[in-house]
């Protein structure tokens, strides 16, 4: 059965280059996200404010989901011969 | 070849894997690591929610006699420590003749504040971090939070502190 990502493996490494900066550059502005999100989480808690600690946990928690079902893009590359 | 040659040979047959291999990150590899760290803020996220909600930290209980009023003069100020805990605090006589009690730690990195005389402001020697000695906000400097404030209440001449009322408003 052909799947995506045998076309995508059998890709111009061209293009597979831009699918492999796309992934990393969308994973480190999750990233820098979820920074934010804890920094932020972390001087509200020690201010004794709650309401915001549960939507940034969720937030980060779907971010991580994000990164995470985004790996399954990742390409294996072209360069191994079965 | 010399003994030493020998078992540089030896040492490489066992552990067949070129520095160059080892020290190289693969872009999978940093994508697979960037998750990892991102699953880690995720928890680390959890972690904070979790604590405040379910090992919330506990305020100062009661009432506690600091001083008498005459022990502090204008713009003086005096520390103390509550019964039963490390924080220090600060009680700080302004000019305006208010009674002010303070945590002493700053909150960017909890270095010792002390109250600069005359200027109602208080001081973060560290790294320049200025709060407003009538409130507690942050004035100028790296700090993110007011400074955690007591409530000074008096009964005759004796000075007295307990935990502030609730106001988010403020």
């Amino acid at each position: 059965m052909s799947t995506f990502r045998r076309s995508q493996n059998r890709a111009n490494p061209n293009k597979l280059n831009n699918i492999l900066s796309t992934l990393i550059f969308i994973l480190i502005l999750n990233v820098s996200i979820q920074i934010w999100l804890l920094y932020a989480s972390l001087n509200n808690a020690l201010d004794n404010n709650k309401e915001i600690l549960l939507p940034a946990f969720i937030a980060s928690a779907v971010l991580f989901l994000i990164g995470f079902a985004w790996l399954y893009y990742l390409p294996s590359g072209n360069f191994k011969k079965k | 070849m010399s003994k030493e040659d020998n078992l540089n040979e030896n040492w490489k047959k066992d552990f067949p894997i070129k520095k160059q291999e080892s020290t190289q990150v693969s872009r999978r590899d940093f994508a697979k690591f960037l998750t990892f760290v991102s699953g880690g803020l995720m928890v680390g996220s959890g972690f904070v929610a979790a604590k405040a909600y379910f090992l919330p930290k506990e305020g100062v209980q009661g009432e506690h006699f600091i001083c008498n009023k005459d022990e502090v003069p204008v713009g003086g100020t005096r520390g103390f420590v509550i019964e039963g805990s490390t924080i220090p605090y600060i009680l700080i006589h302004l000019e305006s003749g208010d009674f002010r009690a303070y945590e002493q730690k700053c909150t960017h990195l909890s270095c010792s504040v002390f109250y600069k005389p005359g200027t109602g402001i208080i001081h973060c020697p560290c790294h320049e971090g200025s709060f407003d000695a009538m409130t507690g906000d942050v004035i100028a400097g790296p700090p993110p939070r007011a400074l955690p404030q007591l409530e000074v209440f008096f009964k005759d001449n004796a000075v007295y502190v307990k935990a502030m009322a609730e106001n988010k408003e403020s």
